[in-house]
C-alpha cells in the first residue's frame, strides 16, 4: 500500500494522458476530520489513492503510561468524540477484565442504555454528514436536532456534551438523575416516528441512491481481509456484532436483551420492524448497504435502550462506584474489543503490577475501515470518494489517537 | 416611451431618456430581486432545516440581512491572484452580470397594447435565450483566470453542463411558441388573458409535462441544486469563483440569483399566464379597455406586474425548496439526464403538441373549453382556408398584417 | 449640432467595438485573450443587426456564434494552450503577406460595398422615415419554402421561380448532423483497459 507519490512539479499537465496528482484536505466541508487523500486521477476516473492521517495525532497512548487507568478515561472520550460513551465503556471494560472485577447489575443496566443512546447520537452525526457530503444539507440539521436531545440527556446524567468520562472502571461516576429515564423514554417515543424523515430524504431518496448505490462495492472477502468492523463490515453481508459474537465478559453485558443483528442474511434484513425496502440498484456490500445497516442499527438502539431502562428500574443494587484511584493492577495483560458505533474498537492493557498501566494501547475501527478505501476508491470517479469515505463513517480523533 | 418623450424635449434626449429610464427600472429590479431572493433563501432554508434564519438586521426577521452582507463584501480586499491574467479575472463577473441582466430588456412584465417592456422585440424569446447562454462566458473566463488547472476543469464542466441543458431547454421554450404562434412573449401572454383555463400550461396535457420539464432544465442551466456540482466537488479542491473575493464574488452571485429570476418569469409567461391571473380581475374591476394612458389602465397593467413578479417569485422560491431537500447529482449523472431523459421527453412533447395543435386548434383548457374570443382574434391570423398555393402564400403573408403585429 | 441621429451614434460605435477588437485579435499575443476579443467582436456585429432592424438575424448570431461557436473556441483553446499564456509570436515575414492580402481583400470589399447604388446618398430624412419591417414572419415561412416576402414580385417567370429555401434547409441540417456525430465520434475516450487495474 505504500505507493510513492511523484513530485507533482514533475507531472504534465496534457489533456490527452491526464494523470493529476489531487490533494483533499486536511480540511474538508464535513466532520470526518483531518484526513488528506492524495489522489492520483486519470482524467476523471482515480488511479489510486492515499489516504495522508497523523493531523490529530495527540500520543494519548503514551500519556496512558503515566496515569492511572481513571485518569486515562478522558483520553478515551477524545478518540472517537462523537461516540464518546462507547470509547468509556471498551476501556472501563478492559481495566474490568484486568482487574476480574463485576459491576453491578444496576451498573450494566446504566451502561446499556447510556451506550446504545451513544450509538444512536453516533449514527445520526454518520447519516447527517453523509447527506452533507452528497449535497443534501436539511438531514444534517435534522439529525442533529435529535442529537441534541441525546446530548442533553448526557449532560444531565455527567455534566458535559461531548467528552463525558461518565463509564469508568468500576461501574460510573454518578447515578443517573432522578426521571432521566422519565426523559429518555419520552426522547425515545419522540425520536421513532422522526426516523421516517430521514427515510424520505436520504434512504429512499431517488438520487441519493443514484449517488450511493453500487459505488464502492466490498465483497465480504476483503471486508474481512481488511479487518473492518462494525456497519462497514455487516454492509457487506457478514453477520457479526461483538455484543453477540464477543468476548463473555462483554456479552455478559448484554445478557437477556433481544436484538437483531444487522446484516443481510440469506438475501433479507431482518424483519423485526417495519424498515424501508432494499432498492432494486443496491448491491451488497455498496455504500447504500452500509448507510442503511446504520440506519437499522438506530432502531435495534432504541429498542435495547428501552429494555435498559426497564430492566435499570428493576434492579435493586448500586450504579457501581468508580474504582480507587490509587487501584494496583494485577500483573499481567488484556486486550478486549468492544462493538462501537463505528465498528470494533479494542483496548490493549499491560501491567507490571503498579497502579499505572506499562502500556496502554487502542486498537482504532476507524483506522482498519480506512484501509479499505484505497482499494474500494480505485477506477470509480472523482465525485464518488466523498460517497465512499462518507459511507465508511470514519473520524480522525480515532484514527489519529 | 421615446416617442413619448418627445414631445415633450429634443428627439435625441427623449431617447436618452427613455433608455436611462429602461435601464434604470431593470437594474434596480434585478437588484433588489437579488437582495431580496438572497434573505429568502436564507429565511426559507432556515425553516426548512428547522431553524429560523437571520434575525437580527433588520428587526425581528431580519430584512437587511443582504444588505449587511452587500457591506461587507464591498469593504473586502480586492484580490487578484500572482499568476492569473489580470484583464480576464477582473472582466469575467461582469460578463456574467450583464448577460444576467441583458435578458431582462425582452420580458415583459405587463401586456396588452402597450406592454411594459423594455423593448419590444419580435422575437423576444429567442433573444433572451440567446442572451442566457452568454452568461456561460463568465463562468469560463472565471476559472480560466484563476491560475489552478484544478478550477479550470470545473468551470469547464460546468459551462459544459449549462450548454447542454440549453438544448432541451430551446426545446421546452418551442412548444409554447408553436401553441402561442409567436415568438414574441407579449403575443403568448395576452394570449393567456382570461381564466386560467387559458394558460398555455393547461392547454394540453404535452405542454404539461412540458412545463416541468423545462423547469428542470432551467434549473440545470442555472446551476442550481440538484445540478449544482460543479460548486460542490470544486468545494473539496476549487471552484471557479474560489479567487474572487468582496464585490467581485458578489457580481457571480447577483448573476446568478437575476439568472434565476428570469428563468422564472420566463417560465410564468410562457405556461402559467404571465401578467393574467387565474382570474380575470381586470375584467372585473371593469379596468381592462381603457384608454392607454389613464390612471384605470396603469391599475390593470400594475396587477399585471404584480401577477408576473409573483410568478417569479414563487418559481425561485420552488428553485430554493428544491435545493435544500436534494442531493446532488454527479456530473455524468447530470450530462445523463440532459441528454437521455430531458432532450428526448422535450422531443417528445413537442411532437405530441405539435400533433394536438394542429387536430385541436382554438380550444383551450385540454381541449374542453373553447379559447375566448378576445384571445382567438390575436391568434386567429393563421387560418388559411384556400387549397390553392398562390392563395395560401398571399393568406398567409396578409394574416399578419391584418390582425396588426402579430409578429 | 442640436440633434443626435441615435443611429447613426450606435452604428459608429458597433462598428468601432468590432473592428477594434478585432483589431486586438490580430495584435494580441496572448490566445485566451484573442478568444475573448472575438467574442466582444461577434457580439458588436449582432448589435449592428439588431440596429438595422433584423431582430432574428442578430439573436441568431448571438446564440450560434458568440454563445455556440465562440463557446466551442473557448474551450478548444483553453483546454489545450500547453502553457498557461502561450505566447504567439508572428514572424515579420508572415505580417507583410497577412497585410498585403488584407489590403487587397479590404479594397474588393470597400469597392463592392461603395459600388451598390442603393446604399448611397441617404440624407437624415430618407432614413428616418424608412419603416422597420417585421421580417421573422417572412424569413420563417422562407425557410419553410413559402418566399411571403417576394408576393409582389410582377414578373410571375420570377415569382415561380422562387420557391424558397427549404431544401437548403434540411440539407444544411442533415450536414450539421453528420458533423455533429463525426465530431462525437472523433472526440469519444478511448479508454485505456488494464491500465487502471494494474497497480493491484
Amino acid at each position: 500500500m505504500s505507493s510513492l507519490i511523484d513530485d507533482p512539479r514533475v507531472i504534465e499537465f496534457d489533456v490527452r494522458t491526464d494523470e493529476m496528482l489531487v490533494n483533499m484536505g486536511p480540511q474538508h466541508p464535513s466532520t470526518h476530520g483531518v484526513l488528506r487523500l492524495a489522489l492520483r486521477t486519470d482524467g476523471e476516473i482515480i488511479s489510486e489513492v492515499t489516504p495522508h492521517m497523523g493531523y490529530l495525532h495527540r500520543c494519548a497512548e503514551k500519556i496512558g503510561e503515566n496515569l492511572t487507568p481513571r485518569q486515562w478515561i478522558p483520553y478515551t472520550d477524545r478518540m472517537d468524540y462523537l461516540a464518546a460513551m462507547n470509547m468509556n465503556l471498551g476501556w472501563a471494560l478492559t481495566t474490568e477484565k484486568l482487574l476480574k472485577y463485576e459491576p453491578p447489575e444496576k451498573a450494566r443496566h446504566l451502561r446499556v442504555i447510556i451506550c446504545e443512546l451513544g450509538r444512536i447520537a453516533s449514527h445520526l452525526v454518520g447519516m447527517g454528514t453523509y447527506g452533507i457530503d452528497l449535497g443534501s444539507f436539511s438531514p444534517f440539521l435534522y439529525a442533529f436536532r435529535e442529537r441534541e436531545k441525546i446530548l442533553d440527556l448526557f449532560e444531565e446524567a455527567c455534566g458535559a456534551r461531548l467528552t463525558y468520562s461518565y463509564i469508568t472502571p468500576g461501574g460510573a461516576t454518578a447515578d443517573l438523575p432522578v426521571g432521566w429515564t422519565q426523559k429518555c423514554l419520552e426522547f425515545l417515543d419522540q425520536f421513532e416516528p422522526v426516523i421516517a424523515e430521514y427515510h424520505t430524504l436520504l434512504t429512499t431518496n431517488a438520487i441519493f441512491i443514484k449517488r450511493t448505490a453500487n459505488i464502492g462495492v466490498m465483497s465480504p472477502e476483503m471486508a474481512i481481509d481488511f479487518g473492518t468492523s462494525g456497519p462497514v463490515l455487516r454492509g457487506s453481508g457478514i453477520s457479526h456484532d461483538l455484543r453477540r459474537d464477543g468476548e463473555e465478559i462483554y456479552t455478559a453485558m448484554y445478557d437477556g436483551y433481544a436484538f437483531e443483528v444487522i446484516a443481510q442474511q440469506n438475501g433479507h434484513y431482518p424483519k423485526d420492524h417495519n424498515y424501508p425496502p432494499v432498492p432494486k440498484e443496491a448491491v451488497l456490500g455498496d455504500c447504500w448497504h452500509r448507510f442503511y445497516v446504520r440506519m437499522l442499527e438506530v432502531m435495534q438502539s432504541i429498542d435495547l435502550a428501552r429494555q435498559g431502562i426497564e430492566r435499570y428500574h428493576a434492579a435493586t443494587d448500586g450504579y457501581g462506584e468508580p474504582l480507587k484511584l490509587k487501584t494496583k493492577l494485577p500483573k499481567g495483560e488484556v486486550y478486549l474489543e468492544t462493538e462501537c458505533p463505528k465498528g470494533q474498537m479494542g483496548f490493549y492493557l499491560v501491567s507490571d503490577g503498579s497502579d499505572i498501566p506499562w502500556r496502554t494501547r487502542a486498537r482504532s475501527s476507524s483506522f482498519s475501515n480506512l484501509s479499505v478505501c484505497e482499494p474500494l476508491c480505485r477506477g470509480c470517479l472523482i465525485a464518488d470518494i466523498p460517497a465512499i469515505i462518507g459511507s465508511l463513517d470514519i473520524v480522525m480523533g480515532e484514527i489519529d489517537r | 416611451m421615446a416617442a413619448f418623450l418627445s414631445e415633450y424635449t429634443w428627439t435625441w434626449l427623449a431617447y436618452i431618456i427613455a433608455a436611462m429610464i429602461h435601464v434604470g427600472l431593470i437594474i434596480n429590479l434585478v437588484a433588489v430581486a437579488a437582495l431580496v431572493f438572497i434573505w429568502l433563501e436564507r429565511k426559507i432554508s432556515g425553516r426548512i432545516q428547522d431553524r429560523l434564519g437571520p434575525t437580527r438586521v433588520g428587526g425581528k426577521f431580519g430584512w437587511l440581512q443582504t444588505l449587511a452582507d452587500g457591506l461587507k463584501l464591498i469593504t473586502k480586499e480586492d484580490l487578484c491572484p500572482d499568476g492569473a491574467d489580470r484583464f480576464l479575472f477582473k472582466i469575467a463577473p461582469y460578463v456574467s452580470f450583464c448577460a444576467a441582466i441583458g435578458a431582462f430588456i425582452a420580458i415583459p412584465f405587463a401586456g396588452g397594447a402597450y406592454p411594459w417592456i423594455a423593448q419590444h422585440l419580435n422575437t423576444g424569446v429567442f433573444f433572451v435565450l440567446a442572451v442566457l447562454g452568454l452568461e456561460v462566458f463568465g463562468v469560463i473566463l472565471a476559472g480560466y483566470s484563476s491560475a489552478s488547472k484544478w478550477s479550470l476543469f470545473g468551470a469547464m464542466r460546468e459551462a459544459a453542463q449549462v450548454v447542454s441543458y440549453e438544448v432541451p431547454l430551446g426545446m421546452c421554450v418551442v412548444v409554447p411558441v408553436m401553441i402561442a404562434g409567436s415568438l414574441d412573449m407579449v403575443v403568448i401572454g395576452d394570449q393567456q388573458a382570461g381564466w386560467f383555463t387559458n394558460w398555455l400550461v393547461f392547454h394540453d396535457p404535452f405542454t404539461f409535462i412540458t412545463a416541468f420539464v423545462y423547469f428542470t432544465c432551467a434549473m440545470a442551466s442555472v446551476n442550481r441544486a440538484p445540478f449544482d456540482l460543479a460548486e460542490a466537488e470544486s468545494e473539496l479542491v476549487a471552484g471557479f469563483h474560489t479567487e474572487y473575493s468582496g464585490l467581485r464574488w458578489s457580481f457571480f452571485f447577483m448573476a446568478e440569483y437575476g439568472s434565476m429570476f428570469s428563468v422564472s418569469i420566463l417560465a410564468s409567461v410562457l405556461f402559467f399566464g404571465g401578467w393574467n391571473g387565474p382570474v380575470p380581475i381586470t375584467d372585473l374591476l371593469g379596468l381592462s379597455g381603457a384608454e392607454v394612458g389613464t390612471l384605470s389602465w396603469a391599475v390593470a397593467q400594475a396587477l399585471g406586474l404584480a401577477n408576473v413578479l409573483l410568478k417569479g417569485l414563487l418559481g425561485v422560491c420552488l428553485m430554493i425548496w428544491v435545493r435544500w431537500t436534494l442531493p446532488r447529482l454527479r456530473i455524468d449523472q447530470v450530462m445523463t439526464t440532459c441528454l437521455k431523459y430531458c432532450t428526448p421527453i422535450a422531443a417528445a412533447m413537442f411532437l405530441g403538441a405539435t400533433l394536438w395543435q394542429y387536430n385541436f386548434p382554438g380550444r383551450a383548457f385540454f381541449n374542453l373549453i373553447p379559447m375566448s374570443d378576445a384571445v382567438l382574434e390575436v391568434s386567429e391570423g393563421w387560418e388559411v382556408e384556400s387549397n390553392d398555393p398562390d392563395e395560401e402564400e398571399e393568406q398567409i403573408a396578409r394574416g399578419p398584417e391584418e390582425t396588426g403585429g402579430l409578429l | 449640432m442640436d440633434s443626435i441621429y441615435w443611429p447613426s451614434f450606435f452604428f459608429w460605435l458597433f462598428s468601432g467595438v468590432a473592428c477594434t477588437f478585432a483589431l486586438g485579435v490580430l495584435l494580441s499575443k496572448n490566445i485566451v485573450r484573442m478568444a475573448f476579443y472575438l467574442v466582444i467582436s461577434l457580439a458588436s456585429t449582432s448589435g449592428l443587426f439588431f440596429l438595422a432592424g433584423a431582430d432574428f438575424v442578430g439573436a441568431m448570431q448571438l446564440m450560434i456564434y458568440v454563445g455556440g461557436t465562440l463557446v466551442l473556441l473557448i474551450f478548444g483553446v483553453m483546454l489545450t494552450s500547453q502553457d498557461r499564456f502561450v505566447e504567439m509570436r508572428t514572424s515579420s515575414g508572415e505580417w507583410v503577406i497577412a497585410f498585403f492580402i488584407g489590403l487587397m481583400l479590404f479594397f474588393t470589399l470597400g469597392r463592392a460595398a461603395f459600388g451598390v447604388a442603393a446604399w448611397k446618398g441617404l440624407d437624415r430624412e430618407t432614413a428616418e422615415a424608412v419603416e422597420v419591417e417585421r421580417t421573422v414572419t417572412p424569413l420563417a415561412m422562407g425557410l419553410l419554402g413559402a418566399r411571403v416576402d417576394q408576393l409582389d414580385e410582377p414578373d410571375a417567370a420570377k415569382r415561380e421561380g422562387m420557391s424558397g429555401y427549404l431544401f437548403h434547409f434540411e440539407i444544411v441540417s442533415v450536414h450539421l448532423l453528420v458533423v455533429l456525430i463525426g465530431a462525437a465520434y472523433l472526440a469519444r475516450a478511448k479508454r485505456k483497459t488494464g491500465s487502471v487495474a494494474a497497480n493491484a
